[in-house]
């Protein structure tokens, strides 16, 4: 092997993959990346790095990065390459033709959390400033949205209360909902450290997972619920809490609203939610219940991660308003190794949720139809903004459908590959007259778009990003942008081609504007962070340098206490029957990340060259099927194929696989049932059948009686396109 | 606001019967709370997190009948009417 050669030029920025947001020494050659190295003063990472961040940068520069922006008439239509002047142009002529002719709520746009805080903050002010509407959303929608709501209902802020640190004060670990060891691996790895010095583990998860039982990690209490029973088994942690005087009445009654924490015992006490009602119903042995609400309450110190095994539920918003409810009834908030923690898919979700791409919200999660704030933004702004809550992202699909949608600008998102019911978003956008897809690669979604605007990666351009754990860090530009123009630009530019005037000399200067228009990031600049490293929000005059554990004193609500959330167990409609009697939930593995658009473009794919379905041995044999066997899973919504494998790790009746190469359409089976607070999809539970595919012919997409006959013609089509060479 | 004129496209923005489905699982959610709250929490969020032709679509929906709704929903769509001016929202339990 070759010695590696000497980098000319190293620059310090974050990874591009997971919430954890480890910091990288980016080394370059020129205009070449040949190393990444973590960052030995990464406040998240410490020096550490998993496979995806160490390894898989080279999809920057892939051959099928697109560097010319491309217009075409109508779907029907190839692409034409036009110099960005003519796409910006044809775009903002587009958008204004369609507002004209179906009113100027007809169009809007969404952002996505590969993209900085600034290009969020950019993209919200398009649409709100220069569309002159709130159909805005982000894609935290169909992953952390329940966690915006449920946090913020029950202690006044959506976002993680601790640093990553702060589990190295941790005795209890409870972690519902997720796999850090292989989703958020950095992380994953300091929670190990702890549980090797002793700290307790309790999961709660329908699967065997790495976290459950690897090197180094062993739960003590594993609950593997029947996918759909969080709120269920939650609820009764708590009744034996509750009913076993488990709780802290001493903080409780100096830190939160009494009265509903009365309302709230009343109703997690009842008989209904005892381990002996609710064992049967969630599939786990009772006393498993009891251990770990005895367990959690003891602590000392108790801290609870969870992902989204918790929010893609059709009780998404109520599963996290139970984990608030639980950390405040047990008093395991303000101070260090305690809190209730999600661990966000993205590099950028809490930014992403943070700054205002949200229909009902501006950035600092406050409320468009509050006038004070609504005015605070007009007058940096300078035009006069809508007062009413816009679509969000489904319900702008939904729009779509009924005519009352036509034009969309559609910033790093593929909708038509990650969100839910494949064929009803295709329909959706089918019926709009201009989609524009500003992102790295052509994909899903771009098949049905009219305009394609090239963006940069996280490499080439500058900004921030903000962590899991609220920590606001620096994404410098490694190199140049291949396609001419950071993606913050290619935002601005588009503002000025529909006439609306604005100039930003750097990335800095959008930060600037969006500190003084949110109270947490009021302290941030680009000065401060190159000075201290990185800060976590709050960041303002009391908290110069950030903040690293919040709720210390009191919580952001307007009478500083914290409060409980009456979660009812409502099943949600996606229920197992004789013809579909499985239930499909699914996951991550360590070397992929989400949906592949990066990482599938690297080596990496060597270490998972395709998604399989796990299966327990005896469902496998009533089915007659042998690992490696061919298999359709069929759901009331769609169907696709996969390879099946024998698998200990998931309970009869249970079914999983991961997500992350185009060809398994999992989204063909998912339904569209969704979060009843925030429209998030209930991608973590889906009944299904298996049956084993006997010749070729027969993996042809039979479907089911629900799906039009258009869809199939529909799924043929789009079936292709995401083939990489690796 | 600037001029241009509201959409000539006629019917509702959604699908009435996603409408109504999404508008019955907010009537579960608040169905543990005593029935003032309830109605109270149920109007906050159709008023917050609703586009006003979502709200709209609803409201003429239950003038036509309500068929398939939740009691609690057309209850509290009433509040909707009642309470139109006040547009604040926020965050937490049910008030009132």
């Amino acid at each position: 092997m070759p010695n590696p050669r000497k980098p000319e030029r190293e620059t310090i920025t974050i990874c591009a993959y997971c919430g954890v947001g480890c910091g990288f020494k980016a080394e370059t050659i020129g205009n070449e990346i040949v190393r990444m190295t973590p960052w030995k003063e990464g406040k998240a990472n410490h020096g550490h790095s998993c496979v995806k961040g160490r390894f898989a940068y080279d999809y920057w520069c892939h051959p099928d990065r697109i560097k010319t922006p491309m217009i075409r008439d109508s779907i029907e239509e190839p692409w034409r390459e036009v110099d960005w002047d003519e796409a910006f142009a044809h775009a903002a002529r587009e958008l204004k033709r369609i507002q004209g002719k179906y009113g100027r709520s007809s169009v809007g746009g969404v952002s996505s959390s590969r993209c900085t805080n600034e290009e969020i903050f950019l993209t919200q002010k398009f649409v709100r400033a220069v569309l002159g509407n709130n159909n805005i959303d982000n894609c935290a929608r169909i992953c952390h949205s329940p966690t915006q709501f449920g946090l913020s209902a029950t202690v006044g802020a959506g976002a993680a209360s601790q640093h990553f640190d702060s589990i190295l004060q941790a005795d209890v670990i409870m972690v519902v909902g997720a796999n850090p060891t292989e989703g958020h691996p950095v992380f994953g790895s300091m929670m190990k450290r702890r549980i090797r010095q002793g700290a307790k583990l309790i999961v709660i998860d329908p699967r065997r997972t790495e976290t459950v039982d690897s090197p180094h990690c062993r739960a003590d209490v594993h609950l593997a619920l029947r996918p759909g029973t969080n709120v269920a088994i939650l609820n009764s942690i708590a009744h034996v809490i509750v009913r076993e005087n488990r709780h802290d009445p001493e903080f409780i009654k100096s830190r939160c609203e009494w009265q509903e924490f009365e309302h709230w015992a009343e109703l997690v006490g009842s008989e209904e939610y005892s381990p002996d009602k609710i064992g049967p119903v969630a599939g786990v042995d009772p006393e498993d219940i009891r251990r770990a609400a005895r367990i959690y309450s003891t602590g000392p110190r108790s801290t609870i991660y969870y992902g989204l095994g918790v929010t893609e539920h059709s009780q998404g918003s109520t599963g996290v308003m139970c984990l608030g409810n639980l950390g405040l009834a047990c008093g395991m908030y303000g101070r260090e190794g305690v809190g209730v923690n999600p661990l966000r898919g993205q590099g950028n979700v809490q930014g992403g949720s943070c700054l205002g791409s949200w229909p009902h919200v501006f950035s600092g999660y406050r409320f468009v139809t509050d006038d004070a704030t609504r005015k605070s933004f007009e007058a940096e702004w300078g035009v006069e903004l809508d007062s009413e809550p816009g679509l969000r992202l489904p319900n702008m699909f939904d729009a779509a459908l009924t005519g009352h949608f036509k034009g969309m600008y559609i910033m790093g998102e593929d909708p038509v590959q990650s969100d839910p019911n494949q064929n009803h978003i295709i329909a959706a956008l089918r019926n709009m007259e201009c989609v524009i897809v500003h992102d790295l690669f052509l994909n899903e979604t771009s098949k049905f778009a009219h305009v394609f605007l090239p963006g940069s990666s996280s490499l080439e351009k500058d900004g921030t990003f903000t962590s899991a754990e609220r920590r606001i860090g620096r994404v410098r530009q490694v190199v140049e942008p291949l396609a001419g123009y950071q993606d913050w630009e290619v935002t601005m530019k588009l503002m000025n081609a529909m006439g609306y005037d604005v100039e930003y000399a750097h990335a800095g200067e959008v930060l600037d504007e969006l500190a003084r228009l949110s109270p947490a990031y009021s302290g941030a600049s680009f000065e401060l962070i190159d000075r201290v490293g990185s800060v976590q929000w709050p960041v303002n005059s009391d908290a110069p340098e950030g903040t690293e554990v919040l709720h210390t004193q009191e919580f952001p609500r307007a009478n500083g206490l914290g409060t409980f959330m009456l979660t009812g167990f409502v099943p949600t409609r996606e229920r197992v029957s004789d013809q579909y009697p499985l239930l499909l939930t699914t996951g991550r593995i360590l070397t992929q990340y989400n949906v592949g658009t990066q990482t599938r473009r690297t080596a990496n794919s060597q270490w998972h060259p395709e998604d399989v379905l796990e299966m327990s041995l005896g469902d496998m044999q009533t089915r007659g099927l042998r690992d490696g066997d061919s298999v359709t899973i069929t759901s009331r919504f769609g169907s696709t194929r996969l390879k099946v494998v024998e698998s200990v790790r998931v309970n009869p009746g249970v079914v999983y696989t991961t997500f992350h190469h185009a060809e398994t359409k999992a989204n063909a089976v998912t339904s569209d049932l969704s979060d009843w607070a925030t429209n998030c999809p209930e991608y973590k539970v889906t009944a299904v059948e298996v049956t084993k595919v006997t010749s070729s012919k027969q993996c042809q997409a039979k479907t089911s009686v629900t799906r039009p006959a258009q869809r199939e013609r529909q799924v043929e089509e789009i079936a292709v396109v995401e083939e990489v060479s690796t | 606001m600037n001029d241009v004129e509201r959409p000539a496209v006629e019917g509702a923005v959604i699908d009435l019967e996603r409408l109504i489905e999404m508008a019955n699982q907010i009537g579960d959610f608040f169905a543990p709370y005593p029935p003032e709250r309830a109605r109270e929490g149920l109007r906050n969020h159709l008023r917050t997190y609703w586009d006003p032709r979502m709200r709209n679509a609803l409201l003429e929906h239950i003038d036509a009948g309500g068929d398939g709704l939740d009691i609690r929903v057309i209850d509290a769509a009433q509040l909707l009417r009642e309470k139109a001016a006040d547009k604040s929202g926020y965050y937490g339990p049910p008030q009132a």
